[in-house]
Formats: structure tokens, sequence, C-alpha cells
């Protein structure tokens, strides 16, 4: 749940203001910018990593993502695990060691946010901006669910199902990236029809590159 | 020589990489996490490869991540930097296994040196004096029957990691017992491994530890020591060298007695070898670091000599090319941690939009640091900003210096430790180089910023 707050503070630099109208569309401009920019970055840093809570501070605007305790939500989280923030160490030390993940790495599908998805929703909470950062949100979700990124580093090879014309639906394995000999699935991301394979096969390519680009469904479309 | 090296780190050490490969005439590709898309290293590299998220397991730690970048890059060899995989003995062999170096130690000489127990007891034979301590510990009883052994005050501390990680300092069998378990799931928690060992503890201690380098023909070198006594809950802040505790001609036996063992126990690749100094100024060996480390500057400051390439070429197979007498200490140098954390608020660790930097220069003055302007602090990592290091002919020259240095050093947007250093530089027990490991923690840190404030 993503929330953008004015800190109370004014930082050290910025010319006063004295409110008003100047005021309301700097706001305007700034929440705009935040939930184009800003706001999609930050759900896909947060879908991709364990973390329960992201929060950035630009400017004197702050925005805070958490995640919802969603119980369906894969990301293969054991028991075990600790908070990926490393300690503020030195030496090294402070990256904390572990033991080197195995080659079958879990695959992490970006999670979508978008009206009507339950899991997740936008709101800022600073008057004004809140539709419209939702919105805006949303559009950009939107774009990026049809979009099937590479789970790892490694050598591409697209699958039957990655051919132009394609129906495919939302988890369904596009093709492969091959991390040592080890494939790991390229998914869908949502119910829609190839429309063209960005990457060649047996092309390097790295973690998060867009490799298949889909038209999607659209939603009457969907069973 | 190789002919594409992958940089498996990021941050500050990553550009310190990059630059020892330009100098060597060397290719580099970075591999960076999402977080670290903007960093300087990846902009600057001949090429950058991104290999996961954010979460470091799923980055930096993962091997398969790492090699599989390599491998695809076309690099015929892995720079691990610190932290992260530069210690792993079986992410080394991994790394051979599809054909590619580790910059580093070969994977044997890294699984004799991974247990710091059998490192003690393997360094003890070849003539270092190593401080009282205990086998790995099996149970309760094995731990108290060993503690009456040594005697109290006790370190616990565990075989795996370092930087003060998991260690716990105990006075009385009652307090080991409850601090036992507490440090076992710390350091599984921590290192995937729950060893446990137990060492005398020395009230007053001071952190010294030997440079050194050898080839894979046996030929070593020392370059001298550092002294990294200014330390916060374990952690270094200060590191300096020549060290202000010990007479030139004790440094120098540390120096060669710490060579000698080192070659004779088959070390291979640049390492330092940790110990403690007391009061009375005998060392007891603590631990070998196999990797290059955040201070190795300081060494650079005082010998000229580059480190990295030493550390890269040596593992390329070349010969080291330069004997003993060729190393010159000269004069000193002092490396202060520049670190993106608050030091009024407990040293809570800070992260954000870097909306100025600018470094100190002059005579003497390094600044390695991976900072630029509008460069954006990932909350994800280490908080180290960059190093400063100060050199001068002398002790106080150095210091003056590294007093101008630090006001002259501007970051914002981010806290900073910078005035922890400023109120170090004015403390007297600094000053006449008396700092011991634990002074800062007893005297607070908060009192050091305010004795600085007064006397300023």
């Amino acid at each position: 749940m993503p929330e953008a707050k004015r800190d109370g503070r004014e930082p050290q630099g910025r010319k006063p203001n004295g409110g008003g109208a100047d005021r309301r569309l700097e706001d305007h401009a700034e929440i705009g910018r935040l939930s184009d920019a800003l706001l999609p970055a930050l759900i896909a840093k947060l879908a991709t990593t364990r973390l329960g809570e992201l929060e950035v501070r630009e400017g004197d605007w702050r925005v805070r993502l958490r995640r919802p305790a969603a119980p369906d939500l894969n990301f293969g989280r054991r028991a075990t695990d600790k908070p990926s923030r490393a300690q503020p160490g030195h030496e090294g030390h402070g990256h904390a060691r572990g033991a080197p993940e195995s080659a079958a790495a879990r695959t992490t599908r970006l999670t979508g946010v978008g009206p009507g998805d339950p899991a997740t929703a936008a709101t800022v909470t600073n008057g004004t901006g809140a539709v419209r950062a939702a919105l805006a949100a949303a559009r950009l979700a939107e774009q990026d669910r049809n979009v099937a990124y590479s789970p790892a580093v490694g050598v591409f090879h697209p699958g039957s199902r990655a051919a132009a014309g394609t129906r495919v639906r939302s988890g369904d394995a596009l093709g492969s990236v091959d991390v040592l000999g080890v494939p790991q699935d390229v998914l869908a991301p949502a119910d829609g029809i190839v429309a063209t394979t960005l990457v060649e096969g047996g092309t390097a390519v790295e973690y998060g590159q867009e490799l298949v680009r889909l038209e999607l469904t659209a939603p009457a479309e969907r069973r | 020589m190789f002919n594409k090296i992958l940089i498996a780190n990021r941050g500050e050490i990553a550009l310190r990489i990059l630059r020892a490969c330009r100098t060597l005439g060397v290719e580099a590709v970075v591999a960076y996490s999402e977080a670290d898309r903007d960093s300087l290293a990846a902009q600057l590299a001949d090429e950058a490869i991104c290999i996961g998220p954010a979460d470091a397991r799923r980055s930096y730690l993962s091997a398969p991540a790492v090699i599989s970048a390599a491998v695809v890059t076309g690099c015929d060899a892995i720079h691990p930097g610190y932290g992260f995989l530069s210690e792993d003995e079986s992410f080394a062999e991994v790394v051979r296994a599809h054909d590619l170096t580790f910059i580093g130690p070969s994977p044997e000489v890294l699984d004799r040196f991974a247990s710091k127990e059998g490192t003690r007891r393997l360094l003890g034979a070849h003539g270092l004096a190593t401080i009282p301590g205990s086998p790995m510990i099996r149970d309760e009883q094995h731990a108290l029957d060993e503690a009456e052994r040594i005697g109290y005050p006790i370190l616990i501390k565990p075989s795996a990691g370092g930087g003060g990680k998991g260690m716990r300092m105990v006075r009385t069998p009652r307090e080991l017992q409850s601090a036992l378990r507490v440090a076992r799931s710390e350091a599984a928690a921590a290192f995937g491994d729950d060893s446990l060992y137990l060492e005398l503890w020395l009230e007053e201690n001071r952190h010294v530890e030997v440079q050194v380098a050898v080839d894979k023909f046996g030929a070593g070198i020392h370059l001298g020591e550092r002294d990294c006594s200014v330390q916060r809950r374990h952690q270094k802040i200060l590191e300096e060298a020549p060290t202000p505790a010990l007479s030139p001609a004790a440094r120098l036996d540390l120096a060669e007695r710490a060579v000698k063992a080192v070659v004779e126990a088959g070390y291979e690749n640049v390492g330092t070898l940790e110990f403690l100094v007391d009061a009375a100024g005998n060392s007891y060996f603590i631990e070998i670091n196999c990797r290059i480390q955040v201070e190795h500057p300081v060494t650079e400051m005082l010998t000229g000599i580059d480190l990295v390439a030493t550390q890269i070429r040596i593992a390329a197979g070349e010969h080291l090319g330069i004997r003993q007498s060729d190393v010159v200490i000269n004069g000193h140098a002092i490396e202060f941690r520049i670190n993106a954390e608050d030091p009024e608020h407990d040293f809570r660790p800070a992260a954000g939009l870097i909306e100025s930097y600018q470094a100190p220069g002059g005579p003497g003055i390094r600044m390695d640091s991976h900072l630029y302007p509008g460069y954006e602090v990932p909350p994800f990592y280490d908080s180290l900003l960059g190093k400063l290091i100060a050199w001068g002919p002398d002790r106080a020259t150095a210091i003056a210096r590294g007093k101008a240095a630090l006001d002259e050093l501007d970051i914002t947007g981010v806290t900073t430790n910078v005035e922890i250093h400023k109120a170090l530089l004015e403390n007297e027990v600094f000053l006449e180089g008396r700092m011991t490991t634990s002074l800062l923690d007893r005297v607070g840190s908060a009192a050091f910023l305010a004795a600085a404030a007064r006397s300023a």
C-alpha cells in the first residue's frame, strides 16, 4: 500500500513558498511525477524482494510501499529467511554471507497492481492527487503486464508458445533462460496474444530484460 | 593475464577493482543488482550486466547468477571484492569448475584457511602465538569446561563470518550459558553455520593486522601492518599505519613472523593476518582474511604498491616481481570510513538521494568513493559511502591533513558519520595513539561528540 507524504520540515536550500495556488500546482506536478515515475519502480522493486515495506525519500516527499499480508504471494519464503536488509557493517561483512543459491533458483513474478486486484491497492494520502496517482499506477502496471521479463542472467531460448499470434494464459511458459545449464521459465505475466519476441533465441540476456511482448486480451474476452 | 574480468561486487570496491583492471589493460564487466543500475561502477564499466534483484541472496550472493553472468559476457575471471562471495571456498570451486579463475586464493588454499579455529592451530604450528581458546564447542557442558580452563572473561565467536557479527563477551558461567544459545542462532542465521568457539577476552587490546602478498610460486612479502583499533561494536571505523602501539623493531618482527608463517603454511595471494596486541605489546594471532580488505588503501599510500592489481596478477599466475627489500614503508596514513549512519541516533543507517558531493583534495589526500550528486544510496546493502585517506610524512601531518580534508568533504542528502571522525581527531587518547578496541564503546560515541563540541 503506497503512500506519499510531504515531510513536515522544509529541506535546506529550498526557497520558501508562500503556499496557495503555486504550492498546490507544484504538489500536483510532484504527485503526478511520483506516481508516473517512482511508484511503478517501487512496486516492481517490492515485488522482487522479500521486504515487507519500502520507503523512499525524494526531495520533501516520502513514498512508502507496504506489502499486504496476502498468503497467496508466491515468494518462496521460508521460516528461516531473514529480512534482506544487510546489517550496517563494514569489512564487507555487512554484506551478509550466505550459502550460494542453487541454480534452480525460485522464479519470482512481478505482481501487477491494478484496479480490482485484491492483493494490492494504490493510494496516495494527499487529497487531490489520490485518484490520479492510483490511476497512473494502474495504467503503468497494465503496461508492465504485457511484457515477459527474463527471470535470470543467462541464454534465452524461446519456446513454442513464444510465436507471434499464440494465445497464452497468465503463467504459461513462453520459453526459458538457461542459467549454467539449468533452464528457468519465462512466464507470461497475463492472458494475451504474443505480439513480438524482442530477443532472438540463443542470445545472452540479463536479469529483468524484456523478452516477449503480449497483446493483452481485453477483459471481456477473458474466461 | 586475463582478457576480461567480471566484477561481482558493488559500491566503492567495484569501482576500485574497475580502476585496477584499467591500469592492467584488462577489460572489465560490472555485475550489478537492480538496485545498483545507476551505480558509478556500472556507468563507468566497459560493460555492465544485471544479475538479479536488489536482494543480495539473489544477486551478489547467488553463485549461479554471478557465474552465468561471467560465462555469457565471455569473462575468464571473477573478482569477488570483499564480503559477499569473496571468502566462500565452495563458490571458488564452482568458479573453477566453469573454467573461470577466482581472483583470490585457490579453492584448496581457501579451504585450508576456511575455519578460524583450524587456521589458528595451523599458523600456531608455524610459530605465531595465538590467543588462548577452545576447539569447536560441542555442547553446553563442553563450553563451560573450556571456559573454566581458559578463564573469564570469554569471547564467544562464530567459526564462519566475521566483522563482529555473532560475537559475545561473557564474564560468568551463567552468562555463557544464556549467550551460547543466542550466539548459535545468530551464527546460523548470518552465516548458515552455527559452529562456535571460545577465546580469552583481552580487556584492553589493540587490533593490528599484517598485510601479506604471496605468489603461486611461494614467494611472499609483507607490506607492513595497519592499526584498526578504532572500532565501534567490533566494526572498524578508522585505520592507520604504522601502528602507534609498537616500536619499529616490534612492528618489523611481527610482520616478518607473519609472512614466514603463511608462506610455510602454503597461503597464496594477498591476505591479512589479524592480531590482538595487549598492553604489554604481546601479539596474538586471531584470524586471516583471504581477500582484499576495505582498509587496503592505507598500505597502498605507505608503499606505493597497488594491492588490487597485485591480487589480480597473482591470480593470473604471475610472479610477484618484487622482493621484501623493494617494499619501503614511507610516512603515515589514516583512513576514515565514511558511512551513511547517524552518530546522534545510535549510528542508524541512512539511505536516500545524494544532493551534493564534493571530494576533498590536496597533498596526500585520496578519496575512494562511488558517490556522485544525484546518486541514490539504496537501502539494501551496507552503509559505506567511501573512504577518505590522508597521508603525511609523519602522523601529525597525516592528522592535520585528515582534519582539513574532513572539513572539505561535502556530502548532503544523507546523514554521515563525518562528525565522529572529526571528534576522534580532537580526542586526546587518539592523538596520543592509545586507542583500544573497546574504548569508543566504553566512553560512548555521544561523549566523544560532546567533548569535541566543547573543545571546538
